[in-house]
């Protein structure tokens, strides 16, 4: 039942722009929840990296006094990855296009957010 | 460590060392002989640590303690049987050893310290007898590097354990997000 309604929310974050090409929600030990990824891409290692990546984001934004973390943008040549916290005990994560319009997706992602942190 | 570890510790030192039954047997068989002598050999081995300066710091204050549990294991070495108790018990030597934050090179310096200690003193209880020396002096170089692995094998694995736990308090992972990040990778 709460995974229908994570996966169901991952459709609307998806289907919400052409920029989103992939996301999910973990917990914050790394598992995955729900997701929506490509089949070249393996949960395991998404959930994994993801939750890391994030509880980094925490420490650095702690260490650096930049207050509490809002999220985790990883810039490649391929595209976005974003991070950020969903309630206390999960995390989502989601692939944007290179060139996807940013806030429009922070917006979504933030949305997406709230909704699943209600669910969770 | 659980026994099936220990245990394949246990025959990968033996194997590597060169530890045979005959030499366990050797070594009991030097028992009565070299026990009047070990008091002496600690006693020689300490020395010479008191006179490093990095060591020093280990040791002032608890030279007695140090030198009876010295005494102790020197009768081990001497007894036997080398199996999962002595393993599992140089294996926490190893470990204490890395709680006490002694240098590394501590480990294989004093080992060889009490080489060549225990070579000096077999050679005077076999000066007249060159093929019980060279049996003997083989079987204590075994079974002493047979020690030093075990112990090294502790130490490298609670140092990596410690840096561990620097790694998770500094990123502030939690131990299961880490493991769940490992498994992800294990081929």
């Amino acid at each position: 039942m709460r995974e229908d309604m994570l996966a169901s929310i991952l459709s609307d974050l998806n289907g919400s722009s052409a920029d989103i090409e992939a996301s999910a929600v973990i917990s914050t030990d790394g598992l995955i929840m729900a997701s929506l990824l490509p089949a070249n891409l393996d949960e395991d290692r998404v959930g994994a990296m993801s939750a890391a990546m994030l509880s980094l984001g925490d420490r650095t934004a702690s260490e650096l006094t930049r207050g509490s973390l809002e999220m985790v943008l990883i810039k490649g040549s391929q595209g976005y990855v974003v991070m950020t916290h969903a309630g206390e005990e999960a995390v989502v994560s989601v692939q944007a296009k290179s060139t996807a319009k940013l806030g429009l997706v922070f917006l979504d992602i933030k949305r997406a957010a709230e909704a699943i942190s209600k669910v969770i | 460590m659980d026994d099936r570890e220990y245990e394949q510790l246990l025959q990968y030192a033996k194997q590597f060392s060169g530890v045979t039954e005959d030499m366990e047997n050797t070594l009991q068989g030097l028992y009565e002989r070299v026990k009047p002598h070990m008091a002496e050999v600690t006693d020689s081995f300490y020395t010479v640590l008191l006179d490093i300066p990095k060591a020093e710091p280990f040791l002032i204050d608890r030279l007695d303690a140090l030198k009876e549990t010295h005494n102790r294991w020197m009768e081990s070495v001497f007894s036997g049987p080398f199996e999962l108790d002595y393993v599992k018990a140089m294996y926490r030597v190893g470990d204490v050893h890395v709680k006490a934050e002694l240098p590394v090179e501590f480990m294989a310096g004093s080992m060889a310290l009490i080489t060549t200690r225990l070579h000096q003193l077999l050679g005077t209880i076999f000066k007249d007898e060159p093929e019980k020396l060279i049996e003997s002096v083989s079987a204590v170089n075994s079974i002493l590097g047979f020690t030093l692995m075990v112990m090294q094998q502790s130490y490298e694995s609670s140092r990596l354990a410690e840096e561990l736990e620097k790694f998770l308090k500094i990123t502030g992972m939690s131990r299961t997000l880490f493991d769940n990040l490992a498994s992800a990778y294990k081929e």
